[in-house]
């Protein structure tokens, strides 16, 4: 058994694509790794090297930090629920089509969110989970509506993490952890909705 | 998404092996998607509710706010420390994925039915393109001597996290039951490796 990971793409409310997303990147498996790989004593600052954010630019993510004064300080290792409008990390869409390669760091060519030509409007994600003896799942999904007055293509999905440390310097960084393209093109008509789901399940 | 192995060798005293065996990973539980969850719900406060080895459920936040300490799933347990890292038990219930503990933990010690926990080592082997598809992967390895003077039999064979954010909590993120037993002989040892590997694009 293996936990699995499930893409379904909705258009209108009406599901169009339901199958396997076999396209974890390999920053996903630099962080997780750093985690797991840690003793987990909280004692010092500790960070992983190595991933890539959607800039490009080799970065590192915090997995432990100490804060040594009596203020509140915030960490995050893979954020992933953006808020209402922000296409910065959490879901993305785009409309690239190249073929996925373990080493990408962003959408071939991501649709910003707006309302604008060329542009989607970027809906707060919502998080569903079920928890039982014999079958478990959780699912993030966030849908995109299209405000403009043309068409809009969407042909590349993905899930960009956040991290970030107020403790320790530098530690500021969303990096792709999930890039799937669509088997076939979805046109998203003026007024019209896209979404996208991403469900991580189990089983015996 | 991801998947695992574990490995097991069985030595005597005198270092011959004595049995071996590989089985597939069945039994990621609950608690390990609940940790994805938490990280899903990680702006703002969200969290969620995990039940710790000491079956307590706790609250674990994606985003920590908080004074002092702060760390997620370690696994590295030091030597002597059987609360957390590879863990093995006795028991053979059959596993359930709301699961928090292993049925019968063989205790860290030197005294009957007990062994003697060693600290965990990891192997980082980063990508590997020579399957496919490609994995990113990551191996744990951890021994138990057996210095309790009769044998020890291991049934289960568990993974369990250490998760801080000022409290410092235990949490079982899997547990698989072996399809046979492995007996240690007195003065002999046992050594698990638990391989995990993210499947790539």
């Amino acid at each position: 058994m293996k936990i699995k990971c499930e893409l379904i793409v909705e258009r209108d409310g009406k599901p169009i694509y339901r199958g396997e997303s076999k396209s974890f990147l390999k920053n996903f498996g630099i962080v997780l790794a750093g985690m797991l790989k840690n003793n987990g004593d909280g004692s010092t600052g500790k960070t992983v090297s190595g991933i890539i954010d959607m800039s490009g630019v080799s970065k590192s993510a915090v997995v432990e930090q100490y804060v040594s004064d009596t203020y509140a300080k915030y960490m995050r290792i893979m954020g992933m629920n953006a808020g209402d409008n922000d296409d910065s990390y959490g879901i993305l869409v785009g409309s690239g089509s190249d073929p996925v390669s373990y080493n990408d760091y962003k959408l071939s060519s991501k649709i910003n969110h707006g309302t604008s030509p060329g542009q989607l409007d970027y809906e707060p994600h919502v998080i569903a989970s079920s928890y039982s003896d014999t079958s478990s799942y959780v699912e993030l999904y966030r849908t995109f509506i299209n405000k403009t007055s043309s068409d809009i293509i969407v042909r590349e999905v993905g899930i960009a993490a956040w991290t970030y440390s107020e403790v320790i310097s530098g530690i500021d960084a969303k990096y792709l952890v999930v890039r799937d393209v669509l088997p076939a093109p979805v046109k998203v008509k003026p007024l019209g909705s896209l979404t996208v789901r991403y469900r991580v399940s189990l089983s015996l | 998404m991801l998947k695992g192995t574990i490995e097991i060798l069985v030595k005597d005293e005198n270092g011959k092996i004595v049995k071996y065996g590989r089985h597939e990973m069945h039994s990621f539980l609950n608690n390990f998607l609940k940790f994805l969850e938490a990280f899903m719900r990680s702006n703002g406060t969200g969290s969620v509710t995990i039940t710790d080895t000491g079956g307590t459920g706790r609250t674990v936040y994606g985003t920590h706010r908080d004074i002092l300490f702060h760390a997620q799933m370690g696994v590295l347990a030091p030597d002597n420390d059987d609360t957390y890292g590879i863990i093995v038990g006795s028991g053979t219930t059959p596993v359930n994925l709301n699961q928090y503990a292993l049925v019968s933990k063989i205790s860290h010690g030197t005294g009957s039915g007990q062994l003697d926990y060693n600290p965990i080592t990891v192997d980082d082997y980063n990508v590997d393109t020579s399957v496919s598809p490609p994995v990113y992967r990551l191996r744990f390895v951890r021994s138990f001597a057996n210095a309790s003077g009769a044998t020890v039999t291991i049934n289960e064979v568990g993974i369990v996290v250490r998760y801080r954010c000022n409290n410092d909590l235990r949490f079982l993120v899997a547990r698989d039951v072996l399809p046979t037993s492995y007996t240690v002989p007195a003065g002999g040892s046992a050594t698990v490796a638990v391989t995990v590997e993210v499947e790539l694009g």
